[in-house]
Parts: C-alpha cells; structure tokens; sequence
C-alpha cells in the first residue's frame, strides 16, 4: 500500500519524524526529538531563514521559562536583549502585581530576533534537517496512520517525506490539520487587536509589562528589546471603524485615554503598525494516528492573554517528551501520541476554557470583578492571580488558593467602608449650611 | 469646587446666575460651559480653571432653576427656553465669539442656541451628548415625563436613593463629593425645572438630522468626549457626532460612565485642554 502511493518522478526519504512548520513550537519539538536521536525532517514554507511573525505580542510566559532554559535558549535570548518582566495588570479596584520575589517572570524578546535565533539552534542539533521554501501540499499514509508528508520545493516538484510520526507546527490556519482532517471547534472571539512597536519614554513599571482591564476594553505596553515598547490595543469589534480611519491615531488615541496611561503619546511608531481583525478561537482534536498537532495549530486561541508563544514551546515539549519512547520503539507510537493528548489536555483546557469565555468581548461577570478587587488589595491574592495569568498554575488551583482570603480581604474592605462612611455623610455640612 | 473661582452672579434672562470665570477677563472669545441635569456651575469648576489657566476665558454659570439660581417668573422650561438665556447670559458677558463645551441636557440646549447663532461658533466640545438621532428616552426621562409618576419620584428621591440610583450605572462609582453637591442642588426647585424640561421635550432625537445638515457643510471643529458605559445616553452617539461635525476627534472613555469630567478628570482635562489650544 505504501509503494503504491509513491508516484512517478518523486523521491522518498525516510525520517523518525517530519515536522511542518519551523517556529516556535516546531523547532522546540525538532531539538528536543533530535537531541533523543531521532532524525527529524523540519519543514518550513517561508525561504528566508530570518523569516519571523509579525503579529505576535511576543509575550513568552513565565509557564514557558522552564521549556526554553531547557531547550538552551535562556542564555542566548538574554544575550541578545531579551527582557524579563513580571505582569501589572491595571484594574478599577488598583493595580494588581505580585510581590517580585514571588512572581512569574515572563521572558520578552521580538519576534524578529527570537524566530531566527530558535531556527538557527534547530538547525544545530544533531539529526533535525531544516527545510526552507517547502510547502506541505499532501499527507502520505502509510496504513491507518499518517506516515508522512508531500512537500513541493520552489521550483514546483514534489518530494515526499516519509516519517513515523507527523507533527503540525503550523499555525492558527494549519494546513496539516486540514489535510488530516482533524475535528476543529471555533469558537467566537469578538475583539480586534492593533498594536506597534514604539521607541520614547518607558512605561511605569517598565521593564515589567502592563496590562488594562477596560471591561470590556484592553490595552497594553510591554517593554522588549532595545528600549522600544510594544503597545497593544485590544478593543471589542465595534471600535472598528475608528481603527479604520486611522490606525495610528486611534491605537495612541485608545491607549493614552485609559486611565493611569503609558507615555504612547510622547512616543514614536517604530516600522509598520500591524492589525488582525478576525482571529475566532481554534481547539482541535490534537492528534490523530501518527499526527500530532503542536502549537497554535493544536490550540489557537484569544492572543489577549500572550500565551500563544510560550504554549507553543510547552506543547512542543509535551510532544517530544511523549513520543520520544515510541520512536525508540520501546512502545507504540500511540501510546505515546494519547500520553502527549492527555497532557495537553490537563495542561491547557482548564486556562482555555476562561480565556474563550472572556473572548466573547463581555463584560467582567461578578466573579471576576470579586477576584479582581481582592487581588489588587492584598498582595496575597495578587500571587496566586500572577501564578494563573503567568499560566504557572491551573484555575482549580487559583480559584482553591485565592477565594478563601479574596472572600475575607473583600470582606474588611467593605467593613472598613461602612466604618467609615458616618464620618463622609457628615463631610457636606458646609453644602447644607446653604 | 477648586479653589481660586470664586461664584459671582451675573444678571440676565431676568435673573442672577451664579457665574464661574476663570482667564483673561472681558475677551469676546470664551469657552462657554453648559451643564446637564441634575447638574450645575459647579460641575465644570475644575475645567474652568484649567482653561482659563492656559490663557482662554472660561465662563460657566448655572442655567436657570439649576444650582443655586432661581429661573425669572416667565421663564420657559425647554431646550429653546434655556437656549434664549443662554444667548442672554452671552450678551452680557460680551462674549461674541463662542467655544460650547455641552454635557448631557446641555447639549440639546446648546445645539439650538448654535442652531441659531451658527456664525459665532467656533467649536463645540461634546461631552456624553450630542446630536441623538432615533434616540428614545433612557427610563429615567420616561418617568419624569410621566405625569404623577414624575411627581411621585421626585417627592421620593432621597439623599441615599438619589445616591443608590446615580451610583448603582456607574462603572466605578463617582466621588463622593461630587454627588452629594449634585444632591444639595436637587432642590424643589430644580425637581420642578426637570419635569417641565423634559416633559417639554418629546422627541430628543428629532432635530437631530436638521441639525446636521446645517452644520455639517461649516465643519467647524469639534471634540467629542463620550463614557463608554454610560446609561442614559449610549456610547454608540458618539461617533454619529460625525453627522454634524465631520472633522470631529471621538474618544470613548473606556471606563468612564456619563460624567467623564467626575470619574476621568484627567483624561478629559486633557483633552480638552490640547484641543483648545491647538
């Protein structure tokens, strides 16, 4: 049956694993699986090898330190500028931050740095091939499972690429996924997303990022590499045409008119402004028989919360970890695909669950607005919070650690208010003296 | 009210407003403030200040039965009567030449009197009001509107309902101050003023298109200032200013509601102030 799919003219190569798409999250699997010893063909459509992505908030979590210190990119992404900051997140009820020795440090480095730079220590490790200007046109079979993938070099021929596992690493539209015919859900997400980077004054805090809860309206500035902000506008769909009109004035227009605001406005665009508008939530299946999905093209959902980058190194890892024992053949590949779904799964539905509920463009439910109000008045609820936005911890855990003392801290609050308010009712004397 | 602006009273439309000024006394060009309801002198005080301070005359005063002013024995409660003391009250502040800053009912007031004196306007600044084309009346005008039942509510508006109500669509609550000023002025007087005003005024979204085919061709420049929650007079106005005022520069307030000028004072102090000094 294999042989049969081999057509005329092609040329066939034999990999442990074929990997399409060279970002983030397939190079991290690439070094990883190469680093186990297999022989790894890594795929990529873009021809330059400086290619990076340009709408990216390029906000690394701190859940992802750990996958990149051990994939050996820690050092040099600091060596070439890269930031370490923690999360303010701005709310009516104050700022929320946890205390610096307790909280996540996110790692911020752009895009156009960090994409060549994870590429080039891919290319590095032993066993892993990168293939540039190759688009994947076909899945090859090879049984029941996947066993491979067509590619088509620049000049239009076809090659095929036979492997044992199959892993899409390519993005949000995963090209792979469709080809494979794996099950997708959209969810609906009603925000669009405006954003540049800025070279002037720093923003308080800096370089720790901040982020604004509007309800439902979002901004943020985050300090990266060579002293230039990346600010962000996150608005629901209906300030659309205001973007329209003029996407400059009216990402510095929204982000100066939010209270507490960033210096955007003595601040200098620095290269193109950039904008998505239509970015639903994808979940899908995330494997198939011998197809594994990593990255956004497993999970693309709302950017608001920068987790895209770092998820996609930790299921990168997931995966190379999961099917490392399979492809040494101590077990079958499945196995160690549903290890990979499994831990997925535990690792991220829980955080995705809340994030595609609050992409709807909603307002802030009461829930929201108690834990909010907690966390900006008491810095021990502040670090459980950090923990979850940082995606340190799962919500069972936030909410488990933080509701107990969100209830008593909300409580003295409103008690200190009451106390309080005798004296303020008595303070218009002067107003009833009229 | 910030300190340095002392009220003065200014006689017009046959009675003595109390009056805010603030920058170089006697210009023929001012910044004119128009207060909504329930509202006053008083709500503009610190922007009267600010403007003054850099280097513009900035009047505001009380519109009849507001505040602590009295209306004249005859005086018409509607958008036109209001807008007839207005031009009054310009006259004798020698004042010819007008920036309108408008909150909420003093918009429709303020429209009209620039309806009517379209020459003399130099711009307009609207803060949560404006030109309402297809609005219909938030709850709280249909119960004012309603006779006995606006009687009723009135007679029944506490200090602490008053609080409860005005509090309870804001997004973050307003000062407290702020308020309880906004309450002392919420006199019998000013209950009255209210019924009749707004009974007076079936459709505020009539004129509306009227309006902006007069004004539009003149593009004169305009600001517009709106709270993105606010409750009575939807954000989705905001941009529609375009109808009349095509150039207009539109920021919506992500976390204000309908008093931008009371829960983001700084941000509309800014505004403001850039927009009239450019």
């Amino acid at each position: 049956m294999a042989e049969s799919r081999r057509e005329l003219g092609a040329t066939s190569t034999d990999y442990d694993a074929v990997i399409v798409g060279a970002s983030l999250a397939g190079c991290a699997a690439a070094i990883l699986l190469g680093r186990a010893g297999a022989r790894v063909a890594l795929v990529e459509k873009q021809p330059d090898p400086g290619s990076f992505k340009r709408i990216c908030s390029h906000f690394i979590q701190a859940s992802a330190v750990p996958t990149i210190e051990r994939l050996g990119l820690l050092e040099p992404m600091l060596e070439a500028g890269a930031v370490r900051s923690r999360i303010r997140a701005w709310t009516r009820w104050g700022v929320i931050e946890a205390p610096p020795e307790r909280a996540g440090y996110a790692i911020n480095l752009r895009r156009e740095v960090l994409d060549p730079l994870v590429r080039g220590a891919a290319a590095e490790t032993p066993g892993v091939e990168v293939m540039l200007g190759r688009a994947a046109t076909g899945l090859l079979r090879s049984g029941e499972d996947f066993g491979g993938v067509r590619v088509r070099e620049r000049d239009g021929t076809e090659t095929e690429l036979r492997a044992r596992l199959v892993v899409g690493a390519d993005g949000r539209d995963s090209q792979l996924a469709k080809l494979a015919g794996v099950k997708e859900k959209i969810l609906p997400h009603n925000r669009i997303a405006y954003g540049g980077y800025f070279e002037g004054p720093m923003p308080e805090g800096a370089p720790d990022g901040t982020i604004w809860f509007g309800d439902p309206q979002w901004a943020a500035a985050f300090p990266t590499d060579r002293e230039q902000v990346f600010y962000v506008a996150m608005p629901t769909k209906d300030r659309l045409p205001e973007f329209k009109r003029d996407p400059e004035r009216a990402v510095v227009d929204f982000v100066s008119d939010f209270p507490d605001p960033p210096p955007i406005r003595a601040s200098r665009l620095v290269g193109d402004l950039l904008g998505k508008i239509e970015m639903p939530n994808r979940v899908r299946a995330v494997t198939a028989p011998g197809l594994g999905l990593i990255g956004d093209a497993a999970l693309a959902t709302d950017p608001l919360f920068g987790i895209g980058c770092g998820w996609a190194f930790q299921s990168g890892e997931w995966l190379a970890d999961a099917v490392t024992p399979a492809l040494g053949g101590a077990e079958p590949l499945a196995a160690g695909l549903r290890r990979y779904r499994r831990r997925h799964a535990r690792k991220l539905n829980g955080h995705a669950f809340f994030i595609h509920d609050y992409a709807t463009g909603r307002r802030h439910n009461p829930a929201e607005r108690f834990l909010f109000a907690a966390a900006a008045r008491d810095e021990k609820v502040a670090t459980p919070f950090d923990h979850y936005a940082t995606r340190q911890i799962g919500p069972a855990r936030m909410f488990a650690t933080t509701l107990p003392r969100a209830v008593v801290v909300n409580a003295r609050h409103a008690l200190r208010r009451g106390s309080s308010a005798p004296s303020r009712a008595a303070a218009p004397s002067s107003a009833a003296a009229r | 009210m910030s300190a340095g602006l002392a009220p003065t009273r200014l006689a017009a439309g046959g009675t003595q407003t109390r009056l805010i000024q603030a920058g170089p006394e006697g210009a023929a060009e001012a910044v004119v403030f128009l207060h909504g309801n329930p509202g006053s002198a008083d709500d503009w005080a610190r922007l009267v200040g600010a403007v003054g301070a850099a280097g513009k005359r900035a009047v505001a005063f009380d519109l009849p039965d507001f505040g602590e002013t009295a209306a004249a024995a005859d005086f018409e409660h509607s958008a036109p009567g209001y807008a007839t003391f207005v031009g009054e009250a310009l006259a004798a502040l020698g004042i010819e030449r007008v920036h309108l800053v408008l909150h909420d009912f003093g918009g429709p007031i303020g429209l009209v009197w620039a309806a009517m004196n379209p020459d003399a306007l130099a711009s307009v600044t609207l803060i949560d009001t404006g030109v309402l084309p297809g609005y219909k009346w938030h709850s709280l005008a249909r119960i004012w509107r309603t006779p006995v039942l606006g009687e009723v509510f009135q007679a029944t508006a506490t200090r602490g309902a008053f609080r409860f109500l005005l509090n309870r669509k804001e997004p973050q609550g307003l000062p407290r101050p702020f308020v309880e000023e906004m309450y002392d002025h919420y006199d019998k007087r000013t209950r009255r003023a209210v019924l009749k005003l707004y009974r007076a005024t079936d459709d505020p979204g009539a004129a509306g298109e009227q309006f902006a085919a007069l004004m539009a061709p003149r593009d004169i420049p305009a600001l517009v200032i709106w709270g993105e929650h606010d409750a009575y007079l939807p954000a989705s106005y905001a941009a529609k200013q375009r109808q009349a005022f095509p150039s207009a520069e539109v920021h919506v307030l992500p976390v204000s509601g309908h008093w931008p000028f009371a829960d983001a004072p700084d941000t509309v102090e800014r505004l403001l102030v850039e927009f009239l000094t450019v």
